[in-house]
């Protein structure tokens, strides 16, 4: 076809071939033009869901919710009373979170500032399977070990327990990542200046990396809050705020969980609610995170000038 | 303070501080109640590691090596009679988890190439945490969500229309045993693949949208320089060039899927047998164990069955999990909730 442009071919063909040129350019940005405009619409997927969930719980949950209900600690399977679940559950995210900041913050520390790179690499990815375990599994495990083995049966420690484990990971690994992102120079500078760990780690590093590892302390509670089968599976509902450590106890999530399928009830009423709140602790939760992360992030970028 | 490198450190992170416990421990003439004071930084570092490993070893204890043969992979489950065919859970499993993961890596990979080649950044910037958002959200709030906005949808609308018009589909069209009519409910396979595809939209479209950003911006230009328009250059240079974190998105979404117990177990519809057609009630195995066990309270033999049914579900995931992160270099899928 070249040689056919370059040497006396006649007037047609070439204007033939223009002609498919233009044709093939034609389709080929009008194509990507086209799935410019229609790719995006595929965003719809994920919003439409999420802004429907929200629409619809919140439809449901907050004509009925008034503070009475929030406060009243009433017999929740008899009245709509919330007082009680609610309690209940903020015992529940406080006590798994403390124990899974225990857990996961010192392991994250070390794992970023003691660990060799082979085992760090191995370390991290015994967290990422933690983090990916299902919930069901994590919730069998505290069901077997705790309930069964240490006798606790299904009560408000051995939930408590689960939860923990369950919300270890994430904070493992912020903690991890936050050390682990501590600006060089920096480190370089504790140390170089005869800094033992301890007080690189105390002084310098946990001042630098707390706003992150707070993130990852709201996410796990973000993610403890709406977690049901570690709750469900380990403990057994129960009508009051838990007055020793192994009586049974209640969950908002749990609440959602029976009260679901139930025809129009307390059950359901409770259950809508149960679910506003939690959407609202979780959104809540999330766009701290964001915030937080997004000031952490200038202040790192200051830390390098 | 340590000038001698350490073997077997490669890798940017300085070896300061990482050698320094060992550098001391390794000294001769250091006394064993010394070594052990030395290793007592590394500890907590175990942690993860040592839940990983109770976690399986309390699963495979409360197994107690119960035997149950083949009859394990048998497809007749009926608690009564001993029979624990589990099959009936792997196939509901993967009959939801592969549907799922297919949509969602479809949609993923449209949204993740919408974000980074064709939205402006600044609608980028305001879309792209809404996807996010939908890691956010738990799975019994979808739960309920789906049972009871989206179910009769299915119910009425999509099960009949596919009834009537796919029929020629085998397992698409009515069962004698279980015929649908419009006053279904509506749950079973097509709404549990819906509310899967939904909670692994997120972790697959961030690592899709990873592993298109992390294109070098040379190779971008020089496709455009070539007279690529923006898809060809998706196409046949990002998409090429992302191809591993596509892979890891791939293993990490099937990895969620199979995994999600809770809202499944809302809209599955719970039946202990082999799906008919493709709108039968089903079970997973997560959304199973999580329904059963209280059923299975006191009689051992059942708890050894959900127990390996759970080490069955365990080392899929585990598989899965593995696969993913090696294929790609960064150590987490962070900067979103729980990824």
């Amino acid at each position: 076809m070249a040689t056919a442009v370059g040497s006396a071919a006649p007037l047609e063909a070439s204007e033939d071939l223009r002609r498919g040129e233009t044709w093939s350019i034609r389709w080929r940005t009008g194509f990507d033009r086209w799935i410019g405009f229609l790719l995006p619409l595929l965003f719809l997927v994920a919003i439409v869901p999420i802004l429907d969930v929200v629409y619809y719980i919140s439809s449901k949950a907050v004509p009925t919710l008034t503070w009475g209900v929030l406060t009243s600690t009433g017999d929740y399977q008899l009245h709509d009373a919330l007082g009680v679940p609610i309690e209940s559950t903020f015992l529940f995210v406080l006590l798994a979170t403390v124990i899974a900041v225990v857990l996961g913050l010192f392991g994250g520390v070390a794992t970023a500032e003691f660990l060799p790179e082979r085992a760090a690499g191995w370390v991290r990815m015994s967290a990422n399977l933690l983090a990916g375990m299902p919930s069901v599994i994590v919730g069998y495990f505290g069901y077997f070990a705790f309930c069964l083995y240490f006798g606790w049966g299904l009560s408000f420690i051995a939930g408590v327990f689960t939860l923990s484990f369950f919300m270890t990971p994430y904070i493992f690994r912020t903690a991890d990542l936050a050390f682990s992102s501590v600006p060089r120079p920096i480190r370089e500078a504790a140390y170089g200046s005869g800094a033992r760990p301890t007080q690189y780690i105390l002084r310098i590093g946990t001042p630098i990396a707390f706003p992150q590892i707070l993130t990852g302390v709201f996410l796990a509670m973000a993610i403890g809050v709406g977690e049901t089968a570690p709750i469900v599976l380990t403990v057994q509902p129960g009508l009051l705020v838990p007055p020793t450590l192994t009586s049974p106890a209640t969950y908002l999530t749990a609440l959602i969980w029976t009260g679901f399928s139930q025809p129009p009830s307390v059950a359901l009423t409770i259950a809508f609610q149960a679910a506003f709140l939690i959407i609202v602790v979780v959104l809540v939760l999330n766009i701290a995170v964001r915030i937080i992360a997004a000031r952490y992030r200038k202040r790192l970028e200051g830390l390098y000038q | 303070m340590n000038s001698t490198p350490v073997p077997g450190n490669p890798g940017d992170r300085e070896p300061i501080p990482s050698s320094s416990p060992p550098a001391v421990s390794r000294r001769a003439g250091v006394g064993l109640r010394q070594r052990i004071w030395q290793t007592i930084p590394y500890a907590p570092a175990l942690v993860p590691a040592a839940i990983v490993i109770a976690i399986a070893l309390t699963l495979v204890s409360a197994s107690g090596f119960h035997n149950f043969g083949w009859g394990f992979f048998g497809l007749t489950f009926n608690s009564n009679l001993n029979q624990f065919g589990m099959l009936v859970f792997i196939v509901g499993s993967f009959l939801t988890a592969v549907p799922a993961l297919f949509l969602s890596m479809a949609i993923g990979l449209g949204i993740a190439i919408a974000s980074t080649t064709y939205l402006p950044p600044f609608l980028a910037k305001i879309l792209d945490p809404f996807v996010d958002l939908l890691a956010g959200i738990p799975s019994v709030v979808y739960g309920i969500w789906a049972f009871i906005v989206i179910a009769p949808i299915f119910g009425t609308l999509i099960n009949p229309w596919a009834v009537a018009h796919l029929a020629f589909i085998p397992g698409f069209g009515a069962h004698t045993s279980q015929p649908v009519s419009p006053t279904t409910a509506g749950t079973g396979l097509p709404i549990s693949i819906f509310v899967l595809t939904l909670m692994a939209l997120p972790i697959t479209t961030l690592l899709i949208r990873d592993a298109l950003r992390s294109i070098p911006r040379d190779l971008w230009e020089s496709g455009l320089a070539l007279g690529a328009t923006r898809w060809e250059v998706v196409r046949r240079v990002s998409l090429r060039y992302g191809s591993r974190g596509i892979w890891s998105a791939a293993f990490l979404g099937f990895g969620r899927a199979i995994g999600e117990t809770v809202a499944v177990a809302m809209v599955i519809g719970a039946a202990t047998r082999l799906p008919v057609n493709v709108y039968d009630s089903s079970f997973t195995m997560a959304s199973f164990m999580f329904e059963t066990l209280d059923a299975a309270y006191g009689n051992s033999v059942y708890l050894a069955a959900l127990a390996e049914l759970a080490l069955v579900l365990l080392a899929i995931t585990f598989a899965v999990n593995l696969l993913g992160r090696r294929l790609v270099s960064h150590i987490y899928a962070e900067e979103v909730p729980g990824l």
